[in-house]
Order: C-alpha cells, then sequence, then structure tokens
C-alpha cells in the first residue's frame, strides 16, 4: 500500500517563513488559551515559558542539552517521511543506540583503553546499533509490505524493555541505585562539557546537520531519495531502485537517532538510565515527530525547529516548577499548534 | 486453570476486538484511523474520571465514547475539509491524546497516595452454564463483553447484509464510482469515522473501568497501534477482528503467565512476546490480507 497525499508538502523559503511566523503565534495563542482554561496567570506564564531558556546559563545549557538530541530524533522522522514513510521509531533506535553503547563501554572497561580509541568504538556501536534497529521496519515495508507505523511502535516497545533488561541484570548493573540504571561510564567513555556545561555532543548535531544537507541536496543517493519522494513512479521509470532507497532512509533515520542515543549516555549522563529518552512529559521520539513537522523536513529548518522546540521544552519544565502548570499543557498545545500547521501548508500549498 | 485462562483472555479481547472494530468501520469507508492510541488513553482517562466522580460506570463508558467521536470528528473533519494527510492528522491525534490523558487527570484528579477506584461494569453470571468449561468463559463476562459480541454481530449485518453497507464498502473501494452512482461519499465516511471511532472510546474506558480499576498514564501500552495490526489481519473484515483479537489477548495473558512461573529466561524477553508476535503474524499472514482499495488516500471530486 502506497500512502499518499499531495504533492506540495514541502513549500519555498519565503512562504515557509510565513508559516514559520504564524507557527510561533499560533503556538503562543494556543498555549495561552490553555493556560486561561486552566485557571493560570497567562502573561507571568508566557513570560516564563519564553525567557527561561535565555535568562540564566542553567537555562541555556538545559536548552542546548534539548536541542541536540532533538536534532537526531527529528531527522530520524524527517529522513524516511521524504519518501513518505513514517518512522516512529526515533525512540526504540536511540534506546538500543544508548543501550549499544554503554554496553560496549562498560564492557571494555577492564581494558583500560584510552578516550581515542574507546569513544568512537562506543560511538559506532551506538549509531550501528540504531541503523540496524531502523533496518529491521524498513526491511519489513520493502519485503513484507508491512507500514512502518506499526512495526516501528512495536519495536519501541521492545527496546524499552531491553533497556530495562541491561540496567536490572548484572554485569552492567548499579546494584546500589534504587532506579534502574547501569553503572557509570569508565572516564573514557564520556565526552567533555565546554564552558562548565556545554555539551560536547553539539559539535556531533552540527556536523550531522551540515553532512545530512550536503547527503540530501548533493549527493546521487540522496537525489534519489527526493525524486521517490515527489514522484516515485517517474523516479522508478528512471531506474531508481524503490526497494534500496526504503532501506537507505532507514539506515540513515536509525543510524542519526542511535547516534543520538549514544550521546545521550555518553555525555549527559554518563551512564543508562530508564527513562533517559523522556523529556517534559514525552520522549525525544515524540517531539522529534512534531519538530519535523513543523518544519517540513527540510534539513536546515531542523536545527532551527529543534531549538524552537527546545526553548518551549525548557520553558514548560519552569512552568511546572514555578507555577505547578502541568507540562503536558504544552505538549498538548505543540500537538495542536503542528496540526495547525499542516492545514496551513495544506491549504497555501494548493494555491 | 484452562477456563480461568480463557475467561481472563476474554477480558482483553474485548479491549482488542472493540478498538480493532473501531478501526475497521473507518477503514471500509477508506478512511485509515491511526489514532487509535491516543483516542484509548484519552478515553480511559475520561471515561474514568466521569466513571468516579458520578459513580456510575455508564456514564463513564458514555462519555468515553463520547470523547472518541469527537476525535473521529477532528480527524474525518480536518481530513475532508483540508485534504490533509490521514497519517499526519492520526500521529498529531496520538500525541494530543496522550498529553490530554495525563493533563485531564492531573487536574481532576490529582496525586493520590492510594489510586481511586472506579465502579466496575456488571459482571453476567449465569448458574446454568457456571460449570462447563469454555463456554462460561465466554458468556460469564461483564456486560461490555455482551457488547462487543453485539458490535462484531451489528457490523457483520451491516456491511454484508444491508445496502447501506455494501455502498460503504463500495466507497471504501473506489469513492469515485460510489460517487457516480450518488452515494454520498463525504457523509458517509463522517459517519463511518464518527462511529469507529466511539468504539474506540469504549475500548478506552474499558481498560479503566473493567480491566485495571483504576487510571495510570499510558494505560493503552501501544493496544491502540496493536489494534491497527488486527484489522490489517483480518483484512478490514468485521467476524475476523474477533478471532485477531483472542489471538493477541491469548499471547498477551501467556506472557503474563510465562513471567510468573518461568525463572529461566529474563522477564523483559517474555514480555516482548506480545509486541514481537505482531510482526510475526502480519510477515505470515501477508498473502491472505487485502486493504479497502481507497483506504488511505484522499478523495476530491474534481
Amino acid at each position: 500500500m502506497q500512502i499518499q497525499y499531495s504533492k506540495n508538502t514541502f513549500v519555498s523559503l519565503r512562504k515557509s517563513l510565513l508559516v514559520y511566523g504564524v507557527a510561533v503565534s499560533a503556538a503562543l495563542v494556543s498555549i495561552s488559551l490553555v493556560i486561561a482554561l486552566l485557571g493560570f496567570n497567562v502573561p507571568a506564564a508566557l513570560r516564563t515559558l519564553v525567557t527561561t531558556s535565555f535568562k540564566s546559563s542553567f537555562g541555556l545549557q538545559e536548552t542546548l542539552k534539548k536541542t541536540v538530541t532533538l536534532i537526531f530524533t527529528t531527522y530520524a522522522f524527517s529522513i524516511p517521511f521524504r519518501i513518505k514513510f513514517f518512522n516512529i521509531g526515533g525512540m526504540g533506535q536511540m534506546l538500543v543506540g544508548g543501550t549499544a553503547a554503554a554496553v560496549v563501554g562498560l564492557s571494555l572497561a577492564g581494558f583500560n583503553l584510552t578516550f581515542i580509541v574507546l569513544a568512537p568504538l562506543m560511538i559506532s556501536a551506538g549509531i550501528v546499533a540504531g541503523a540496524l534497529y531502523a533496518f529491521i521496519a524498513g526491511y519489513l515495508q520493502a519485503r513484507h509490505n508491512i507500514n512502518p507505523i506499526i512495526s516501528t511502535i512495536m519495536l519501541n516497545f521492545v527496546a524499552l524493555l531491553l533497556v530495562n533488561f541491561v540496567s536490572t541484570t548484572d554485569p552492567w548493573r548499579d546494584p546500589i541505585e534504587g532506579h534502574p540504571m547501569t553503572k557509570v561510564l569508565p572516564a573514557a567513555g564520556r565526552l567533555p562539557f565546554f564552558f562548565r556545561g556545554v555539551p560536547a555532543s553539539i559539535i556531533f548535531a552540527a556536523g550531522a546537520v551540515i553532512l545530512v544537507y550536503i547527503f540530501m541536496k548533493k549527493s546521487k543517493p540522496g537525489f534519489e531519495i527526493n525524486a521517490v519522494g515527489y514522484n516515485l513512479h517517474a523516479a522508478q521509470t528512471y531506474g531508481i531502485n524503490f526497494f534500496k532507497t526504503i532501506l537507505l532512509t532507514f539506515l540513515l533515520a536509525g543510524g542519526l537517532a542511535g547516534l543520538g542515543g549514544a550521546l545521550e549516555v555518553m555525555n549527559i549522563h554518563g551512564k543508562l538510565i530508564e527513562g533517559f529518552e523522556l523529556t517534559s512529559g514525552a520522549q525525544y521520539g515524540i517531539f522529534g515527530i512534531l519538530t519535523s513537522l513543523i518544519c517540513a523536513g527540510e534539513p536546515l529548518g531542523v536545527p532551527i525547529a529543534a531549538l524552537f522546540m527546545a526553548v518551549m521544552l525548557v520553558g514548560a519544565d519552569a512552568l511546572q516548577r514555578t507555577m505547578q502548570i502541568p507540562v503536558e499543557a504544552v505538549f498538548l498545545t505543540q500537538a495542536l499548534m503542528v496540526i495547525l500547521l499542516v492545514v496551513m501548508r495544506q491549504r497555501m500549498g494548493r494555491k | 486453570m484452562f477456563n480461568t485462562f480463557i475467561t481472563q483472555v476474554m477480558v482483553y479481547t474485548t479491549a482488542y476486538a472493540l478498538a480493532s472494530l473501531g478501526i475497521v468501520i473507518a477503514g471500509r469507508a477508506g478512511i485509515f484511523n491511526v489514532a487509535g492510541e491516543g483516542i484509548m488513553l484519552a478515553s480511559a482517562s475520561a471515561g474514568f474520571i466521569v466513571g468516579y466522580l458520578t459513580g456510575n460506570w455508564f456514564i463513564g463508558f458514555l462519555a468515553g465514547a463520547l470523547l472518541g467521536a469527537l476525535f473521529g470528528l477532528i480527524l474525518i473533519c480536518l481530513h475532508e475539509t483540508f485534504h490533509v494527510s490521514q497519517f499526519i492528522l492520526g500521529i498529531c491525534l496520538v500525541i494530543f491524546g496522550a498529553g490530554f490523558s495525563d493533563l485531564l487527570y492531573k487536574l481532576l484528579i490529582g496525586i493520590r497516595l492510594s489510586p481511586p477506584i472506579a465502579p466496575q461494569a456488571p459482571v453476567v453470571h449465569w448458574q446454568l452454564i457456571a460449570n462447563i468449561p469454555v463456554l462460561s468463559a465466554l458468556i460469564n463476562q461483564n456486560i461490555i463483553v455482551y457488547f462487543m459480541y453485539m458490535s462484531i454481530a451489528a457490523s457483520y449485518w451491516f456491511f454484508y447484509r444491508t445496502k447501506l453497507g455494501l455502498e460503504t464498502r463500495a466507497i471504501g473501494e473506489n469513492p469515485k464510482a460510489a460517487d457516480v452512482v450518488g452515494v454520498n461519499v463525504i457523509k458517509r465516511r463522517y459517519y463511518s469515522t464518527i462511529i469507529g471511532a466511539a468504539l474506540i472510546g469504549i475500548a478506552g474506558a474499558y481498560l479503566p473501568l473493567v480491566v485495571t480499576g483504576t487510571y495510570s498514564p499510558n494505560i493503552s501500552a501501544g493496544r491502540g497501534f496493536m489494534a491497527i495490526g488486527i484489522a490489517i489481519f483480518s483484512s478490514w473484515k468485521p467476524q475476523r477482528v474477533i478471532l485477531g483479537a483472542f489471538l493477541f489477548a491469548a499471547i498477551e495473558v501467556f506472557s503474563y503467565r510465562l513471567q510468573v512461573t518461568s525463572t529461566q529466561i529474563p522477564y523483559q524477553f517474555i514480555l516482548m512476546l506480545p509486541f514481537i508476535s505482531v510482526l510475526l503474524v502480519m510477515i505470515i499472514f501477508k498473502k491472505q490480507v487485502e486493504y479497502p482499495g481507497s483506504i488511505g488516500k484522499t478523495y476530491a471530486r474534481e
């Protein structure tokens, strides 16, 4: 079964700027409505929501941490979405990537490897594990015609159980902690923080943005992915292998999500913790889908949209902390905003 | 022992069957409703809260059904008016439903030391057949199980024995052809999606009001998505939905039991069974599966 909808999902830059402007206003209007409905002080809440990220160095660091992971989960959704497949499994691929990195790091802890050897090994393990995990879903679609919406979600649940297994089983588990987590990774397997709080993973995120842009816009496989996305039949007539294109997009998506998970484990937490995929009331995979729909999968729009989303998430945490407004209120408005955006983009595309 | 197993399986079968039937009914008119998980979560929360606050299980189910219907209305209205992809809308509604369910519970119930318990749907008990194995497990059940039997029978009768049902199936296969012979495609799609979503809502409210007795975050635990798998497995035929639902419910109950009795295999791998078996079943039966011709596609007259 081939998913079909209007071809004009990707609109020109001038229109996108307009759409982003309206999106931000729509987000603020809908959140004001929800906050007012819940009976809280709207101006104070809005101020907290927007400015928390920029008022303190703590807010800024939190925002950057969330932005980095969001960039990876956004690509995990947006790359298969180019050829109209829905990878809801960003979360599962991220979990598997993080688990692989942690298992490799802890297993090799006894060898006293240097940073130059151990860290790249762990990062590669994360990328490969995530890519292979997404490959399952891609293969099920390409070979057995099983919709990724179902397969990736089933794999998400499997990945959650896998994380629980690794973080509660010897030799990896931390026997002292009550919450399921592994022992601390060896120092050579952890990435540093710059300026007392900026995670080193930001370098990887920047690299990923540039590489994905070059891949999607300048390379032959990237061209083929775009061609299949615009018109499958024309692309097939031209000789592009649809089967391979599906597998390629899922491998890429899973690899990036796996990298995101590995970095989260190696940089932010320094160990595998159950629930590291969660942020502000939901998991990064879900926010990645929303972010991806906000920027319509444009490779260069991804970091901007991810930053915007991270600012909102940090603000949402602050709202819960200081004003007892549940984080779900912000999360809910984001879904509303995305529905609004998609509807608007569809209408503008049709004119 | 075997009888209690079947009894337990039937309890879960009902949730799967109602959710899956809702997806099938919308699918027969050409709407691929992937928002099942979000609808179930939202209805579970609303159904529980209303049932708990009013002290009446029936009003709880009613609230769940109404909220489900509202979700269906949003889905079909945005799709038919603006021609937004059903899949994008579905995913957005899943996210919306997940946020909505927890928000509603936090606001109206809050954090309690002991979980609040909702009134349970009554159980029908026939003394006459109480000792007959299997039959008693199928019949001596709560009242929603009866509702599920009736919905399956009614939708089978509707789709295969009435003119309206034939026309609805025709929309799912080829909306243009149905339109040409004078069937109001848009109106039928509205009805199918809303009725289907209301059934998914009842399946959602069923979880706290019958299965667990209380609401907890992420209560549907992927059942809304597995219901899509069941709908595909059953080739979008209502009479087969109950078989698929029974199969997945049996695997789920089996994995719970194995988790308790087995010490060899780590329990996490046993709990993976239901999710992996969904994929396996879909691979095994892929040759037999038929989709309604126009499912998931946007229909515009021009």
